[in-house]
């Protein structure tokens, strides 16, 4: 993974002015699908690196150590072989980007990975997934644990009531704490947008998270009503550009939640190649929260190569 | 059981990331044509029509030059055959009840939909515009305005009652303009029950594709017919027998010729010209936004012209950053290919934007382009040209496609005057997310169109149209549909094209005038001068003319008005207009109602005048009183606001404003001498307009009577009314440029020439045509289409959320 964002000094400048017009902002989104379309061996290709971009997850309350190893299986090997040496890419160590699971799932899975023989990092959610309505105590101390364990990531939920309250210095402090608790850990923050009542709030939060130090900005747990929108990614993208304008450091961007089918995938990708630029087209900068996604995208690639539709039983469960 | 494929680029793709190719197979569309032999003709009442003996032009796909067809050129004979189709339909057609004509125009939306692959792959090829525009929104756009205008016609007997079909309508349509504006206009003229004769641009085949669609729906073959051919047939196209209004929508200077061309041959002409857009952003603006607004005005094949960008100098730098990184990410090829922002336009509009781009350098002028182009031609790259100086010849002509022009403005206030200081006026945006602020300026754009932080909307409910050189026809919500209505019992308009009229002489040189002896009857104590600026001023002439009474003895002297005079009441309109503008329609109204009474004060004076000018007694007497419940009907018709149309696609309102022309001039006719002269200058004082007036020329001293009341009533230079020759007068009406509408009542010969002096700034003008008109009656006198052409409309699109 890349070097850190090191954040910056906070400076409500760089939110005070911001005007985010929703309906221009719908308008754009509904553009996406329309204006890009990949079609055969690009559509296989970039398939293909959407599934680099996964972060294959688990969040559920009757998670056991089994199915975690089952998981970090799929993560090794997500699209069967056959079908990748067909394609000739059985040589380019196609993993997904991580596996994320709740803390206490943390020791299984890394050692279900070192089971297998890899370093696919392991990302752990923490300070009080999803709500965040816990004390911060217990939040810090929960990230330091996950880390303890071998997380590499941990994916922290913000405070809403920060947001919605307009108190950005106390965020602000929050999230600089839970970075240094990070230590060497990277940090995904995510905004939970869904709760946050407005795309301006949206923009104002990651912003803030960005300048707090944040190596990721995320659209959402995965727990709420509302999740990875266009709309919402949109505005999070702009403010990462605005970032990186500003201080020249890549932040990245993971949009959670909702992601399911193949083709929804390809749209991300190419939203993501057209508000930030093919740079940012890499495990490093970009990430998919997703769980069911994988096996659509494994059938789409089975289509691809036989050209014919897999029935449930040709590709392994995950 | 899967085999490798070594030619697999997968490897390859997976490190660049590129887009690749994503052709939309065209076959159905090569298919099509091979049903016609590669050959196309016309479409004429439901039938092919495919003379022998034409010359003919290939079709071309733009991008590869290869030949798809051969299209045959039209001659006379084949667009009288097309005009004689549809004036042979138009008898069933018009009859039929609107309940029958709105189900015939669903099933054309249902023919459409079952072959929408052809028309939009077609349209895509032929065109070279993105597949992804005309599929997404041309052809679900052709099939809302079907569906829309089928509901009106449903409504029409109740909601149009008094109102006719005007019969057939001619509608010529230029290469650069697609199959959608060709619909806009042909679904409200077919929804009132009007047949319509399209003059096509050779080579277009998706028009023929659509006639066929509709010939084939079975009943009526010859409500719709298409002819390709050359622009010189649009002037036998209006000279056909019961083609009684031309529309046309295209390039200025073309409307301009057709305008010159038209004038005295019968049809009326709706012009909706240029393709330019406006767009101000100000420094409160969602700039992000407005960047996208940038790119669905410019560089999305959306619109078929360039665009005029205004920025606060506060975020200048700030816009052009991300504009310029948004250009790198745009893609330009084939029209067919899925993943293209911009297609072609083929290499005529590929050389005038090049033309274009070299004369603005030349002229000092930054150009940024960029953008993922094909090397090879016909493609040109978005372009964005900064710096250009205000004051360059190139900062005056129209922006062309793909081009963006982005000067810097520091105040609002600055930013409306670049905005207004153009003689176009089509459409604009205003990007601002301070309410009252995109309010006031939404208002004080003089466009037809304004959208508040979106750009390019459009709505089958929602009048699109323009002012000054962008034409003012109308399409789209009822407006549009009163482009093909007239009130019902309005004669059939014919030709009175006048060989001999000498345009360089016309109304040039003005009679002398000397003493015609004594004075007789009773004295006329009528006012001297002319009522400019609020106060009666001497003629800049110094010279009189007699006015004789119905036994031929002189009644009295008025000043003979000239060019200067004019000029002089114009400025004084002007002058006027901001204040009478702001006044609000219920202010105008007690204005028109004190003016009213005040008529009835001197009801006996005007009486005993109208009775010296051969009107009897009962008569005069009804006169001066319609005269006076006309000024009241109006002042109170005007504070009803019309209807607002609902956008289907539009979460928000869209507003229907109802704005002044501007400074109207008005030529009286000669009869009615109080009546008519008040039935005209009420609905224009109604409805905002500042007027310039030339009375009755028999009995102009009725009008001078009144205007002694207005000195005290009204705003000075609000009315200004000048006296003297009739023809000179109008000559130096019609040439000004800075009229914004003329009436005109008298002569044929007066209505060709002012027909044809219009074409200078292309103002709104309505001609008699030397027909009398019944004053006294309600439907003539005070009639709706009075309303009509009193006011423009404007669209005012206020998208909400949050």
């Amino acid at each position: 993974m890349s070097a850190h964002n090191r954040g910056t000094e906070l400076d409500l400048s760089w939110i005070s002015k911001i005007q985010v017009n929703q309906p221009a902002v719908l308008r754009r989104a509904e553009q996406i699908h329309a204006r890009r379309t990949v079609k055969k061996e690009w559509q296989a290709a970039w398939l293909l690196k959407a599934v680099t971009f996964i972060d294959l997850t688990t969040l559920s309350g009757d998670d056991t150590s089994s199915n975690i190893q089952r998981l970090c299986y799929k993560a090794k090997y997500p699209i069967r072989e056959d079908l990748l040496k067909a394609l000739n890419m059985q040589d380019k160590g196609i993993t997904t980007a991580a596996v994320c699971v709740y803390p206490a799932r943390v020791c299984d899975a890394v050692k279900a990975l070192k089971a297998a023989g890899c370093t696919i990092p392991v990302a752990a959610v923490a300070t009080g997934f999803p709500a965040g309505q816990t004390h911060l105590k217990t939040r810090l101390e929960e990230i330091r644990l996950a880390v303890e364990d071998g997380a590499m990531e941990i994916d922290v939920v913000i405070n809403r009531t920060l947001v919605l309250t307009g108190q950005w210095e106390v965020l602000y402090d929050e999230i600089r704490q839970f970075r240094k608790a990070c230590g060497e850990a990277h940090l995904k923050t995510i905004l939970a947008t869904g709760e946050l009542g407005s795309l301006t709030n949206v923009y104002k939060a990651s912003m803030i998270a960005m300048m707090a130090g944040s190596d990721f900005i995320k659209t959402s747990t995965g727990k709420e009503t509302v999740n990875a929108t266009f709309p919402v990614a949109i505005v999070m993208l702009r403010a990462i550009r605005d970032f990186f304008w500003k201080t020249g450091n890549k932040v990245g961007f993971k949009p959670a939640g909702g992601i399911r089918s193949a083709k929804d995938s390809l749209a991300w990708l190419s939203l993501i190649k057209e508000e930030l630029g093919d740079e940012w087209l890499k495990p490093e900068l970009f990430r998919i929260g997703a769980s069911a996604l994988l096996s659509d995208i494994e059938r789409q690639i089975y289509h691809h190569v036989t050209g014919r539709y897999a029935a449930y039983h040709d590709l392994p469960m995950s | 059981m899967a085999t490798t494929r070594p030619e697999s680029r997968v490897r390859e793709i997976f490190s660049t990331m590129d887009y690749g190719p994503a052709p939309e197979s065209h076959a159905c569309a090569l298919a099509w044509l091979d049903t016609q032999d590669r050959l196309l003709g016309h479409y004429v009442n439901g039938k092919w029509l495919k003379p022998k003996d034409r010359t003919s032009v290939p079709c071309q796909d733009p991008v590869t030059g290869e030949n798809l067809a051969s299209c045959l050129q039209a001659q006379a004979k084949d667009v009288a055959a097309a005009a004689e189709a549809a004036r042979t339909a138009l008898e069933s057609w018009r009859a039929l009840p609107g309940a029958s004509r709105a189900q015939h125009l669903i099933r054309l939306a249902k023919m459409i939909q079952k072959h929408q692959r052809l028309l939009w792959t077609l349209e895509s090829l032929v065109t070279g515009r993105a597949v992804r525009e005309v599929r997404d929104r041309d052809v679900p756009l052709a099939q809302q305005l079907l569906q829309y205008h089928a509901t009106q016609a449903y409504t029409q007997e109740e909601a149009l009652s008094g109102w006719e079909p005007m019969g057939v309508i001619g509608l010529i349509v230029p290469p650069t303009f697609s199959l959608l504006e060709m619909m806009w206009r042909i679904c409200p003229a077919l929804a009132v029950g009007c047949t319509v004769v399209v003059l096509v641009p050779p080579a277009s085949p998706a028009p023929l594709l659509l006639a066929q669609l509709a010939g084939e729906l079975g009943r009526f073959p010859g409500i719709l017919n298409v002819v390709s051919g050359p622009p010189s047939m649009g002037r036998v196209l209006a000279s056909q027998p019961g083609v009684q209004k031309v529309a046309f929508c295209g390039d200025i200077q073309e409307g301009q010729a057709l305008r010159w061309t038209l004038a005295g041959l019968g049809p009326e002409l709706g012009l909706a010209l240029g393709a330019e857009s406006v767009m101000l952003l100000m420094e409160v603006a969602d700039v992000d936004s407005a960047v996208e607004g940038v790119v669905d005005a410019a560089w999305s094949d959306r619109s078929p012209g360039g665009l005029r960008l205004l920025v606060q100098e506060s975020v200048w730098d700030d816009t052009m950053r991300r504009l310029r990184a948004r250009m790198g990410r745009l893609r330009v090829g084939r029209g067919l290919d899925g993943a293209v922002d911009m297609g072609t336009r083929g290499a005529a509009a590929r050389d005038l934007a090049q033309h274009y781009v070299l004369k603005a350098q030349s002229q000092g002028a930054q150009v940024f382009q960029a953008g993922d182009v094909p090397s090879v031609s016909p493609f040109f790259p978005p372009t964005l040209v900064c710096d250009l100086p205000p004051a360059s010849p190139c900062a005056q002509t129209e922006v062309p496609w793909p081009l963006v022009v982005a000067s810097p403005f520091r105040t609002a206030k600055e930013a409306l005057a670049m905005a207004n200081g153009t003689p176009r006026g089509g459409s604009a945006s205003v990007w601002s997310e301070r309410l009252g602020q995109a309010l006031e300026l939404g208002h004080r754009l003089r466009m037809g169109t304004v959208w508040i932080n979106a750009h390019g909307l459009r709505d089958p409910a929602v009048p699109t149209g323009g002012c000054k050189w962008s034409g003012s026809s109308w399409h789209g919500g009822l407006d549009g549909m009163y482009e093909y209505l007239q009130p019902s019992g309005t004669p059939a308009r014919m030709p009175y094209f006048c060989e001999n009229l000498n345009y360089d002489t016309f109304g040039l040189a003005v009679p002398s005038n000397v003493p015609a002896g004594p004075e007789t009857g009773p004295s006329s104590a009528a006012p001297y001068g002319l009522f400019v600026g609020g106060r009666f001023q001497a003629p800049g002439t110094r010279s009189s003319r007699p006015i004789q009474d119905s036994h031929g003895n002189l009644h009295g002297y008025v000043a003979e008005g000239g060019a200067k005079d004019i000029r002089g009441a114009v400025e004084a309109a002007h002058q006027a207009a901001p204040g009478w503008v702001d006044q609000s329609p219920g202010a105008r109204a007690a204005l028109l109602w004190a003016l009213a009474a005040a008529l009835e004060r001197r009801e006996s004076a005007l009486t005993s005048k109208l009775e010296r000018h051969g009107v009897e007694f009962k008569a005069a007497k009804v006169e001066v009183e319609l005269s006076m419940r006309r000024l009241r009907a109006w002042g109170s018709r005007a504070q009803a606001q019309g209807p607002c149309p609902q956008a289907a696609e539009l979460r928000g309102p869209v507003l229907r404003l109802r704005e002044p022309l501007g400074v109207l001039a008005i030529v009286c006719p000669d009869e009615w001498p109080l009546l008519a002269f008040v039935s005209l200058l009420a609905p224009a004082l109604a409805y905002g307009n500042t007027v310039v007036l030339v009375p009755s020329g028999a009995c102009p001293i009725l009008a001078l009577d009144v205007c002694q009341d207005m000195i005290t009533l009204l705003p000075a230079g609000l009315v200004n009314v000048v006296t003297g020759d009739r023809d000179h007068l109008t000559r130096c009406l019609a040439l000004h440029q800075d009229v914004q509408a003329l009436w005109y009542f008298g002569s044929a010969q007066g209505s060709q020439f002012v027909e044809r002096a219009s074409t200078g700034n292309l103002k709104p003008v309505w001609v008699s045509r030397g027909c009398p008109r019944a004053w006294d009656q309600e439907a003539e006198g005070a009639g709706p289409d009075l309303e009509l052409r009193a006011a423009r409309t404007k669209a005012l699109w206020l998208p909400m959320g949050d």
